[in-house]
């Protein structure tokens, strides 16, 4: 029962964070300069009678506030509105470009936790300094090293030079190879740098020296032991690489020419299409939500100290 | 005499270009001659925002366009308007009336016949409220009624003479669509695969964000008198790939991954001229040429004298070679030396004495030197400001505006602030007058229809804030007057006064396109007069 109350408490603070989220947004769009009807025009001709037009069309002639209100109205039902850009319904525009975002993300995240882990589990000991220092100068070199320039030199290395992998678009698992590591790559980076210094701390710990009395091999130690407890602050990242996902995205599917929510996101916000931004701020904040929840359950299942409270 | 040289040097340069151009001929023959088949990939720069012709909006998109649609008439080389699916054209002598006798036996890709009832429902649709609002209220103002005489003669009356209506039978917007499509298509103004034309290609996929996939009409047999053939498209298929980055356009070309590409910057250039299996062509854009207009509705450039000091303060051409390293073809006038109504007398005639310059703005009162060594009048600046909106900054224009704005200072004290911002920002100090300097190039077919915009009193980009009888007097004049002579007396008369007499613009450059392809790839052409990079109708691939 208490479990049931817990998720309902955790529902109905997602929806006023979604809200807030779609508001947030609206309001910023309302303040930046320059109004709708100027980016609908954008840089074909402009005469008072097309902007009347473009007015009535989209009704921009209504208070900000009932078109605001009516806005909220259309989002619970469900209904993104039209993009006044492209001219088609933005569920549409949004939703087939979900697809390649999707699968690049899961790829993504996916390979770099992984590549965290074997590097992190590999440089943690006493007798692995020199492959720790190596990796520690790659991690910091990946994590400051702009995902822009990560996958340009990927691809004139691996693409244009060698032809080991299709320069771009959504073709296949080969394509997904270069996006996939220029994301995956400053996020093992971070990650390995944060679970390395949490194995460090837990081997420092006196349930390690226990484990070491009763005879546990090294290896066991590390990864039956030293990795869970290393795990938690890991987890709790869990958000920040959503951000880094979704800001990556945009560099890395302009770079390789990639479909997916990135480019539309880029190409709606610097032509001001408010219910493209509007929709990719209101579909962000749910995934966030979401993947922030499944984190601390997550928490729940890895930390039995967290189960008790 | 000091002018002489300089114009035999613009004819030199002229000659040169010329001889480049034939120079490429025995190169395209390296791909042998046409032979039908094959599949090509194109990577593009920009993803159209519409596949709906009537729609248009970016001259970037316009290769596109004529793969599946096609207009009533077309350009050729010389800026003529000539047949495409209308036959020909009659005017009435007082230009009120124009009759256009349509091709026969010509069907949209869905099977529909075009006709004239097919012309009258798309010049109906286009004129629907709220369908096309850019279109009705500027090409189409002056279009009183559409008539269907017979199944295949058709009939536009006017409420003015206007000659630009023929600019607009051959551009994107007057393209025929299906009328079915214009009834049934799920998103009309988006286009899409439901959205189908005559043209010798049929668009059957679209990835947005990824690409445009292309396959031949078999049945298709009414070229322009414009193409190098007849018949159907040699190619079976034709990829277009959005490849926004220039460097990754540049690489997977020389990687093979892809066989042409548009948009090389001059960076890249050396990338394809270097290499023996890539060839690299470019063409200018016809329409108005990229030019710093001068806001004369506020101080200083309200002063003639301080326009004037501002176009002598500035060596183009070395700001122009230390940004674009030689590629870029300088402008003279706001009309792109590719347009029949080019002026040329203008070529030479201004610019770069700094002497002048700085002896102007003293006669203007600006005596003064700040700490900064910038020239004050009354203990203020000589500031001017250049708004750029960064959704349209391209060919590195910010770079050329630094490039300005340290060349105006070092030879005359003149303080150009340049700001890159956001559409609004800019849209804003616009309509609040906070700018002096206007930038800007447009891609007409027809330079008029462009400087009715940016010239006109009533024009919709008139950010200089001109308001010249004179200058109205010309421009009508020009859009009224159907024999091409007096046409071209009249905007030659117009780029005097806006150029030379009022120096109301800076003319900078005249913007090109350039494609780069595998020599393996024969027929790669641009569209006359456009000077964009022309449908894939006429390219093929050598086995």
């Amino acid at each position: 029962m208490s479990l049931l109350r817990a998720v309902a408490r955790r529902v109905a603070a997602g929806l006023v964070v979604l809200w807030a989220a779609a508001t947030a947004a609206y309001l910023a769009l309302l303040a930046a300069p320059g109004n709708t009807v100027d980016s609908i025009v954008g840089d074909g001709a402009d005469t008072p009678q097309i902007r009347a037009q473009i007015v009535t069309e989209w009704g921009l002639d209504r208070p900000p506030v009932v078109q605001y209100l009516d806005y909220l109205w259309r989002l619970a039902g469900g209904d993104l509105g039209r993009s006044y850009l492209l001219q088609r319904p933005v569920a549409e525009v949004i939703g087939e470009q979900l697809a390649p975002t999707a699968t690049l993300a899961v790829a993504a995240a996916g390979l770099g936790v992984l590549l965290a882990v074997v590097v992190a589990v590999g440089t943690t000991g006493r007798r692995r300094r020199w492959p720790r220092r190596v990796s520690s100068a790659a991690e910091l070199l990946l994590v400051s090293t702009p995902p822009f320039l990560i996958g340009i030199v990927l691809l004139s290395v691996l693409s244009f030079r060698y032809g080991l992998f299709p320069v771009a678009g959504d073709q296949g698992p080969a394509a997904l190879v270069l996006p996939t590591l220029t994301l995956a790559l400053p996020i093992a980076g971070l990650l390995a740098q944060v679970l390395r210094d949490g194995l460090d701390r837990a081997l420092d710990e006196p349930f390690v020296l226990t484990a070491r009395a009763r005879g546990v091999r090294e290896r066991a130690v590390l990864l039956r032991h030293a990795l869970r407890h290393a795990l938690l602050p890991t987890v709790t990242l869990a958000g920040w690489l959503f951000g880094v996902l979704l800001g990556g995205a945009v560099v890395v599917e302009q770079v390789f020419g990639r479909p997916g929510l990135g480019q539309v996101t880029l190409s709606a916000v610097t032509s001001k299409d408010m219910p493209v931004v509007l929709a990719v701020v209101t579909l962000s904040a749910a995934v966030y939500v979401l993947v922030n929840t499944a984190a601390d359950l997550t928490c729940l299942l890895v930390d039995p100290r967290l189960r008790r409270s | 005499m000091p002018v002489r040289p300089l114009r035999t040097l613009a004819v030199a340069a002229v000659l040169a270009l010329a001889g480049c151009a034939t120079a490429t001929t025995p190169a395209a023959e390296a791909a042998g001659r046409p032979r039908p088949g094959g599949a090509l990939t194109w990577a593009v720069e920009t993803e159209p925002i519409t596949l709906n012709p009537h729609q248009y909006a970016q001259a970037k998109a316009r290769l596109l366009v004529w793969n599946s649609f096609e207009s009533l008439l077309t350009y050729d080389a010389q800026g003529r308007p000539v047949p495409w699916l209308a036959t020909g054209w009659q005017t009435t002598p007082d230009g009120l009336t124009y009759t256009l006798p349509l091709r026969t036996g010509v069907t949209f890709t869905d099977g529909t016949p075009f006709d004239a009832a097919a012309v009258k429902a798309n010049l109906d649709k286009l004129r629907e409220p709220g369908y096309a609002p850019a279109v009705a209220a500027v090409q189409l103002r002056h279009l009183k009624t559409v008539e269907v005489v017979d199944p295949h003669t058709v009939r536009l009356t006017l409420t003015a003479p206007d000659v630009l209506i023929l600019d607009f039978l051959a551009s994107p917007q007057g393209a025929q669509v299906s009328p079915r499509s214009l009834r049934e298509a799920r998103n009309l103004k988006a286009g899409g695969v439901d959205v189908v034309g005559t043209g010798p290609f049929v668009l059957d996929r679209y990835v947005p964000g990824q690409e445009l996939h292309y396959r031949r009409n078999p049945g298709y047999d009414w070229a322009p008198p414009t193409a190098t053939h007849t018949g159907p498209a040699h190619l079976d298929e034709i990829t277009y790939r959005f490849l926004k980055e220039s460097a990754v356009r540049v690489g997977a070309l020389t990687a093979q991954q892809v066989q042409l590409i548009e948009g090389v910057p001059a960076t890249d250039q050396p990338l394809i001229t270097g290499n023996p299996r890539l060839r690299l062509t470019r063409e200018l854009n016809s329409g108005s040429a990229y030019t710093y207009y001068l806001n004369v509705s506020h101080a200083p450039f309200d002063d003639l004298r301080v326009r004037q000091a501002f176009r002598e303060a500035l060596d183009v051409d070395t700001v122009l070679a230390s940004v674009y390293r030689d590629t870029a073809t300088r402008a003279w006038s706001v009309v792109s030396p590719s347009s029949p109504l080019y002026d040329k007398r203008l070529e030479g005639s201004y610019g770069g004495d700094t002497a002048a310059a700085n002896r102007l703005l003293d006669q203007a009162g600006w005596t003064g030197r700040d700490a900064d060594g910038y020239r004050t009048r009354d203990g203020r600046r000589l500031t001017v400001r250049l708004v750029q909106a960064a959704p349209y900054v391209r060919d590195r224009r910010d770079v050329l505006a630094q490039a300005v704005q340290a060349a105006v200072k070092q030879s005359a004290g003149i303080d150009l602030k340049v700001s890159v911002v956001d559409q609004g920002t800019a849209q804003q100090a616009f309509d609040r007058n906070e700018y002096e300097v206007f930038d800007n190039s447009r891609a007409d077919t027809d330079a008029g229809a462009a400087l009715n915009l940016l010239l006109h009193s009533a024009g919709g980009i008139n950010r200089t804030r001109v308001a010249d009888p004179q200058l109205d007097r010309l421009l009508e004049a020009g859009q009224a007057a159907t024999d091409p002579a007096r046409r071209a007396e009249s905007y030659a008369a117009l780029q005097q006064r806006v150029v030379a007499g009022q120096a109301l613009a800076l003319p900078l450059y005249a913007p090109a396109d350039q494609i780069a392809a595998s020599t393996a790839v024969g027929g790669v052409r641009f569209e006359p007069t456009a000077g964009v990079p022309a449908s894939a109708y006429d390219l093929w691939i050598a086995r």
